[in-house]
C-alpha cells in the first residue's frame, strides 16, 4: 500500500533549479533510498516532505490525504540529520523524551517508550551523558533513538552517517536497517554513498538534476539499469559498441548476447559490461596491457590499457589474478557465463 | 649543533624575545600608574633605597568612601544592568530569527550591527539631543538615557558573539528537529535555543559591562555622572586616589570577566567568538 506520494515536486532557488517533476510513491514499511551525486535534489525532497521548504509547485500525500499545507510539527515524521542535531543541554535520555513530552504523552507511558528506545538502540550506558560526551556514532544512535521515539509514520534519514568514520558507519548502517525491519516504519534515507544505498534498501531512487531516473530494486538498478546515467552511476562499468545481427542477437567483443532492455534502435549500439563480467587470458598477441593490479579480498581488480576500448577494469577471483603480472600481454573478452547486455543508444551513451 | 637547531634556537629566542616586549608595553604604563597611585615618594626622590617605603592604599580608600564615586558606581551598575537587558532583548530575537529563519539576511544583519561604529559618538550625542530635547526632554534629563546609547554601542561586538554562539550550536538543525517532534516555536524557543545561548549571552553581558565601565565619551557629552566621569573629576583633585580607583576598576573588572569565563568552562561552557 502506498503511504508517500510526491507528485510533480518541483523546487526552484533563485535561478537554479532544486527538483524538477519529482515524482515517487512509497510503499508502507519498505526503506527506500535517495541516492544521486551533490545538487540533485535528493535533500531538498526530503526537507520538502518534511515540511521544511515548501514546493513551488506539486501535490504530497500521506496516506491520501493532502500534507503540503501542515506544519512540520502536524506531520508526524522523524528525522535524523547529518550533523548531529541532538539538544546540547539536554542528556540522551532527555533527548529521546523531548518530542513525547511535547506531544504530551503521560509520565509512566513516556518512561516506558523512552525505555525500550535506550533498549533497542543498546544505548544503556550513555543514557544519562550529555552529547559533548558521546562520540559521533554513539550521537547518532541518540538521534535516531529521538527519531522513532514518537511513532513517527515516516523516517527521514538525511545522510545520517556521512559525519561518521568509516567502520562506525558500517555498523550504523546495519543497525539502522535491523531497528527499521524490527519496528517496521516506513524510512526514506537520503545518501550519496551508493554501497550505503544498496546495502541497505528496498528499493533505491537514483536522482540527477532534480528528477527521479529510475526507482528500482538494489539488484535491478545494477543489472537492468534505466539509462546510461545510472549504468555509469551504479557499480564500475566499461562500455564496448555492439552491432546488431540479423538474428537480432547483438555482438560484443566477438561473443553474441541478447539486449536485456531498450534494445537501441538502428544496428549499432553502446554496451555496459561490468568489471566482473570480463575474462582476460594472457597471450602476446593479446591487445591490452595490464596496468595495475589491486588486491581486495576475494576479488582482485585488475586495469588493463587498451588501444580500442581506452582503460578496462576487470575484477577476478583473487587466485586467477595471482596469474598475472603487471605489463603482461592479456585479450580481453567477456565471460563465457554471459548471455545477456545492457545496451544504450550510440547518441545517448 | 646543526644549522636546523641553531635556527630554531634563534627563532625561540626572537619569539620569547618579541613577547616580553609586547608585555612590557602592556604592563609598564600599569606598574608606573600602581607606584604613583601606592607610593608617596615622588619620582625624582625615589632611590634604590626608598623602594619599599611610603607605600599606601589611602588614597584608595578616600576614592572608595567619596559619596559621589559611590552614588556614581551605582548609578553606572544600574546603566550595565539595563544596557545588558536592553541589548540582549533587541539582539538575541534578532539573531535567532535571522540564523533559523532567514539566513540569507545575515551579511546584512551583520554589517547593519556595525553602523554604531561608524557614526562618532558626538554626532550620535548631538543628533539624539537634539531631537529628544524637544520631544522628550524628560528622557535626557536622566542618568539612564545613556542606556540606548551603551546598548548601541555595544551591539557590534554583542550581536557578533551571538551569531557566532548560534552557529556553534547549529541552531537552524536544532530548530528543524525540534520543530520535527512537534514542538511549536515558543517551546522550541524556550526549551532548545534559549538554553543553548547561555554562554554567548553571558559572553555579551561581561563585553556590555566591561564597555559600560570604560565609556566616558558619551557620559561626558551628556553631562552624566557615571563612574568614568566621576573618576576624571575626582582624579583633578586628588591624581593618586583618582589612579588608584581607575587601576581597582580596572583589576575589578578582569577578575570579574575572569571569574565569569571560570565559571562557564566549569558547566562545560565555552566563549564562540569567532569574528569578534
Amino acid at each position: 500500500m502506498t503511504i508517500v506520494s510526491m507528485k510533480g515536486i518541483a523546487k526552484s532557488f533563485g535561478s537554479s533549479v532544486a527538483l524538477a517533476d519529482f515524482t515517487i510513491d512509497i510503499r508502507s514499511g519498505e526503506l527506500i533510498c535517495l541516492l544521486g551525486p551533490s545538487g540533485c535534489g535528493k535533500t531538498t525532497a526530503l526537507r520538502i516532505l518534511a515540511g521544511f521548504e515548501r514546493a513551488d509547485s506539486g501535490t504530497m500525500l500521506i496516506d491520501s490525504k493532502d500534507i503540503s499545507d501542515l506544519p512540520p510539527e502536524k506531520r508526524g515524521f522523524g528525522m535524523v540529520f547529518q550533523e548531529y542535531s541532538l539538544f546540547p543541554n539536554m542528556t540522551a535520555r532527555q533527548n529521546i523524551e523531548f518530542g513525547l513530552r511535547m506531544q504530551k504523552i503521560g509520565g509512566a507511558s513516556r518512561k516506558e517508550t523512552v525505555d525500550r528506545m535506550i533498549d533497542i538502540t543498546r544505548l544503556e550506558e550513555h543514557a544519562d551523558k550529555f552529547p559533548h560526551q558521546m562520540s559521533g556514532g554513539q550521537k547518532q544512535r541518540v538521534a535516531l533513538a529521538r527519531a522513532i521515539a514518537i511513532s513517527p509514520r515516516v523516517l527521514l534519514l538525511d545522510e545520517p552517517l556521512s559525519a561518521l568514520d568509516a567502520k562506525v558507519r558500517e555498523s550504523l548502517r546495519d543497525e539502522i536497517r535491523r531497528l527499521q525491519l524490527e519496528i517496521g516504519v516506513t524510512t526514506i534515507f537520503v545518501t550519496h554513498d551508493q554501497y550505503e544505498a544498496l546495502a541497505i534498501a528496498d528499493r533505491v531512487g537514483v536522482m540527477s538534476n532534480g528528477r527521479l531516473e529510475q526507482l528500482a530494486s538494489p539488484r535491478e538498478l545494477y543489472e537492468a539499469p534505466a539509462n546510461s546515467f545510472i549504468a555509469e552511476f551504479i557499480g564500475t562499468t566499461n562500455t564496448f559498441s555492439a552491432q546488431r545481427r540479423p538474428d537480432n542477437k547483438w555482438e560484443v567483443l566477438s561473443k553474441q548476447l541478447n539486449s536485456i532492455i531498450a534494445p537501441a534502435n538502428g544496428a549499432v549500439a553502446r554496451a555496459v559490461i561490468r568489471p566482473e563480467q570480463i575474462a582476460l587470458d594472457v597471450r602476446d598477441d593479446g591487445d591490452g596491457t595490464i596496468l595495475t593490479i589491486s588486491f581486495l579480498g576475494a576479488i582482485s581488480r585488475v586495469i588493463v590499457a587498451d588501444p580500442t576500448h581506452g582503460h578496462i577494469v576487470a575484477d577476478l577471483i583473487s587466485a586467477d589474478a595471482a596469474r598475472l603480472r603487471i605489463g603482461d600481454r592479456v585479450a580481453i573478452r567477456i565471460r563465457d557465463d554471459v548471455t545477456e547486455v545492457v545496451l544504450f543508444g550510440v547518441d545517448v551513451a | 649543533m646543526t644549522s636546523q637547531a641553531a635556527a630554531q634556537k634563534r627563532s625561540h629566542i626572537f619569539r620569547a624575545a618579541f613577547l616580553i616586549l609586547i608585555a612590557g608595553y602592556f604592563a609598564l604604563p600599569l606598574l608606573a600608574m600602581a607606584r604613583f597611585a601606592f607610593q608617596n615618594v615622588p619620582m625624582a626622590l625615589l632611590t634604590p633605597e626608598k623602594l619599599l617605603t611610603g607605600w599606601s592604599a589611602a588614597g584608595l580608600q578616600t576614592a572608595l568612601t567619596d559619596p559621589q564615586i559611590i552614588s556614581a558606581t551605582w548609578t553606572s551598575i544600574q546603566i550595565v544592568v539595563l544596557s545588558i537587558i536592553l541589548n540582549l532583548v533587541i539582539l538575541v530575537p534578532l539573531a535567532i530569527v535571522t540564523e533559523v529563519r532567514n539566513p540569507a539576511l545575515r551579511p546584512i544583519i551583520t554589517a547593519l550591527t556595525l553602523l554604531p561604529w561608524v557614526i562618532p559618538p558626538i554626532a550620535l550625542v548631538v543628533g539624539v539631543a537634539a531631537t529628544f530635547r524637544i520631544a522628550a526632554p524628560w528622557f535626557l534629563a536622566s542618568n539612564l538615557s545613556l542606556v540606548p546609547f551603551y546598548a548601541l554601542w555595544a551591539m557590534p561586538f554583542t550581536y557578533r558573539l551571538l551569531d557566532a554562539g548560534l552557529r556553534a550550536i547549529n541552531a537552524r538543525t536544532l530548530y528543524e528537529a525540534a520543530r520535527g517532534m512537534g514542538a511549536s516555536f515558543p517551546a522550541v524557543m524556550l526549551r532548545v535555543i534559549l538554553p543553548n545561548m547561555r554562554s554567548s549571552m553571558i559572553a555579551s553581558a561581561a563585553l556590555t559591562t566591561a564597555l559600560v565601565l570604560g565609556e566616558f565619551a558619551f557620559a561626558s557629552l551628556l553631562l552624566k555622572s557615571t563612574l568614568p566621569t566621576e573618576m576624571v573629576t575626582f582624579e583633578r583633585s586628588d591624581p593618586r586616589g583618582g589612579l588608584a580607583l581607575a587601576l581597582f576598576v580596572m583589576v575589578f573588572t578582569a577578575v570579574i570577566l575572569g571569574l565569569v569565563v571560570r565559571a562557564m568552562r566549569r558547566r562545560g561552557l565555552t566563549f564562540h567568538a569567532s569574528g569578534v
